[in-house]
């Protein structure tokens, strides 16, 4: 694992974990009363842990434990180069490995974009474990796409064969230009950094290249049956306490689309708790808000307590 | 090394992409030809069964010049979980390395073994991956007072008690107990015959393996399969309850030929069709406590007999911490209760197997028992020559425990009428 630049450490000053699942090295960060309620904390393309840095404080002290791991392919994690090792079921496995070797019983998934299916697929492997899910700016399902992943600026343009390549690889489209060019609430140049740095290895970025790639636009396409399996199980969560949390401005996976979707899913889910001024980062833009809001619902609903 | 034809339901578990492990071997023309040969095949992908019933693919590529200049090892094991312990994976691609020195006349399957022996290629396992239960652990066990005989199955230490000569009663127990169960029926089946208690890997004295992955319902079988070969058991009549009887009617379709009689009590195999209300209830309650009070759960299980404190403690006595719990508290999630999960298929296959032995069955039961009753009836369907059920009254799930020396003199009184 790479050691932690300077600038890194005022901003993100928790140690990093390491554990082998599935035969590569997974970072993850993990604070907090080791007796309490397991909070998994999932983030997405293009970023890691760091996305969380403003719950943990806000969680430990609510005597919850905060894990937040990297993905295999982002962050602190391993970056292979090897396609079949960055599947969505692949990266399932990779979490329900985590969780079988943490031995985490009655814990909850956070998450949000691809933190999503990889999150409830794991969920859905270890359901008899699993105590609460909230949700933010992700999707679960086949057949309902939003316009951002249709459009040709500047996604289906990122993504077309060669000229995909080009941008994404070679000029690092997505890897140095995610959360730090749509936020709202503006970011320091460290921040940007600490979302940055860790691809900045040429070809470290595979992942970033894969993740596209495969959400399932269409029947066959790379993960579409894997994720039509996890939409199949999704009525087994019917009765785990869900919480919907938004952002108004979310363009990625926009409120009126996949956060009407997701209540449809889950009837009996809380929200969608709606936020201002923020967009498909939301951990990112509204960070000491969505925790406070995170904290009141597991405090009512499940209880620092892992028995 | 067998190459096999996967079933079609099997193909349609793999779907397109091979979950992870891509080793590529580079083959030199010599060896492919060989391994050509060997599989019928210039290019294209064949399957082989490895000895941890992994399922392995092998890639052969034809580059041009009419020979196959590169090959690639696919292992594909069940989706969205995580892969098996590395151990397993280096002794399957070990033991094809050697099948590739075996084929080729220009390589030394010797030569293979010592370069990784060298290369400190260990497919046991390695230090610290595996506990067990110190003996003093086992002191005052009330009624039980036979002295452990150890055996090995792929590096791990099974124990079993034995007593009594003649032809072998195999005693199987399930979650979360051990040998202890049946201390109340050894004393009367060791009249009749050898009795052979086991304990599970991850239970008794056995060993305990600390990784979750490294329990699979397929490594249970293989494990239980090698143990029976290596004691070299022949006519057994064996005895099975709870996970007893979903390893041990797996084991009897693979070996019927070692079989000559079976008791099934308060147990099932299923192929994936749903499981009773008090199974889930019991399912999602052992996966989330962070520790199994097995004293506790015995005694709330037990609708007739009290347990003395020495005998609750007994059933303690395998897990001084929650460390040495791992196999019991991985079983409860290894039952299969979807068409797909792991293990349904192969059991729906056994099952298929079993109708077609002609051997007698005996179904002792203890009534009181939510979670197994409508196994009974399945049992009955499978094996439609079997005796009516002798349904104890007032015995709950561990009928060993609440009417063991009843349902002894039962199968004696079973056994003698066949003689």
């Amino acid at each position: 694992m790479p050691p932690k630049p300077a600038f890194l450490e005022p901003l993100f000053p928790w140690h990093q974990h390491q554990i082998t699942v599935n035969g590569r090295r997974m970072a993850y960060i993990d604070e907090g009363d080791p007796a309490g309620r397991p909070i998994l904390l999932l983030s997405g393309n293009p970023t890691w842990g760091f996305l969380y840095r403003d719950f943990i404080q806000p969680l430990t002290q609510a005597g919850y434990r905060a894990i937040a791991p990297d993905w295999i392919g982002a962050g602190y994690s391993d970056h292979p180069r090897v396609d079949a090792a960055l599947t969505l079921a692949h990266h399932v496995a990779d979490l329900v490995s985590l969780i079988d070797q943490l031995d985490l019983n009655v814990f909850v998934i956070v998450w949000q974009d691809w933190g999503g299916p990889q999150g409830v697929g794991a969920s859905l492997q270890r359901i008899e474990k699993l105590s609460g899910l909230v949700l933010m700016s992700t999707w679960l399902y086949t057949g309902l796409l939003s316009k951002f992943h249709t459009s040709p600026k500047p996604w289906t343009t990122w993504h077309a064969p060669l000229i995909g390549q080009y941008f994404m690889k070679r000029h690092k489209a997505l890897s140095q230009h995610g959360p730090s060019t749509i936020t709202v609430r503006g970011m320091s140049e460290e921040e940007a950094l600490a979302y940055h740095h860790v691809f900045e290895e040429a070809d470290s970025d595979h992942v970033v290249l894969t993740w596209p790639r495969t959400i399932p636009m269409g029947e066959g396409d790379r993960g579409w049956a894997d994720m039509k399996a996890i939409e199949n199980r999704l009525p087994e969560l019917a009765e785990t306490p869900v919480l919907l949390l938004w952002g108004s401005q979310d363009e990625v996976f926009p409120i009126e689309q996949h956060g009407a979707r997701m209540k449809q899913l889950f009837p009996h889910a809380e929200g969608p708790i709606v936020l201002d001024r923020c967009r498909h980062f939301m951990q990112d833009d509204q960070g000491p808000e969505i925790a406070a809001a995170m904290v009141e619902f597991f405090n009512r609903r499940l209880g620092a307590g892992a028995k | 090394v067998k190459f096999i034809s996967p079933a079609t339901e099997e193909l349609s578990l793999l779907r397109a992409d091979p979950l992870l492990s891509e080793q590529e071997l580079d083959v030199r023309p010599d060896v492919a030809e060989a391994v050509e040969r060997a599989v019928g095949k210039r290019a294209g992908k064949v399957y082989w069964r490895s000895r941890h019933d992994h399922l392995y693919a092998l890639e052969l590529a034809d580059l041009g010049r009419g020979r196959p200049s590169m090959a690639t090892v696919y292992g594909h094991w069940d989706r969205f979980e995580p892969r098996p312990p590395e151990h397993e994976i280096d002794a399957d691609v070990l033991a094809f390395c050697v099948w590739v020195a075996e084929t080729a006349e220009s390589l030394n399957p010797a030569d293979v073994l010592k370069v990784a022996q060298f290369a400190g290629i260990k497919t046991g396992w390695p230090q610290g991956t595996v506990l067990r239960t110190p003996e003093e652990c086992f002191q005052n066990l009330p009624d039980f007072p036979y002295a452990p005989h150890y055996t090995e199955v792929e590096g791990l230490r099974v124990a079993y008690v034995e007593s009594g000569s003649g032809k072998p009663i195999l005693l199987l127990h399930g979650e979360p107990t051990w040998g202890y169960l049946y201390r109340h029926m050894i004393p009367p089946l060791s009249q009749i015959g050898r009795v052979i208690a086991p304990d599970l890997i991850g239970f008794g004295r056995s060993d305990k393996p600390l990784a979750a992955n490294a329990y699979s319902y397929k490594s249970h079988v293989r494990w239980l399969r090698t143990f029976v070969e290596t004691l070299d058991l022949s006519n057994i009549t064996l005895v099975c309850q709870d996970w007893g009887g979903l390893l041990g009617l797996r084991l009897l379709s693979q070996i019927p030929e070692r079989f000559s009689r079976l008791v099934a009590m308060n147990t099932g195999i299923s192929g994936g069709q749903s499981a009773t209300e008090a199974f889930y209830r019991w399912r999602r309650f052992s996966q989330r406590v962070p520790e199994l009070n097995v004293p506790l759960l015995m005694r709330n299980s037990l609708t007739k007999k009290k347990l003395s404190d020495a005998e609750a403690a007994a059933y303690q006595a395998p897990f001084p911490s929650r460390e040495y719990q791992m196999g019991a508290r991985v079983f409860p999630r290894l039952v299969p209760i979807r068409p797909d999960h792991r293990g349904a298929y192969e059991n729906r296959v056994a099952i298929e197997k079993l109708r077609t032995l002609d051997l007698p069955v005996l179904l002792p039961w203890g009534v009181e028992d939510a979670i197994t009753l409508p196994w009974r009836d399945e049992l009955r369907k499978i094996f439609s020559n079997s005796a009516p059920p002798i349904d104890l009254a007032g015995a709950g799930h561990f009928i060993q425990e609440d009417a063991g020396e009843e349902v002894a003199q039962h199968i004696m009184k079973w056994m003698k009428g066949q003689a």
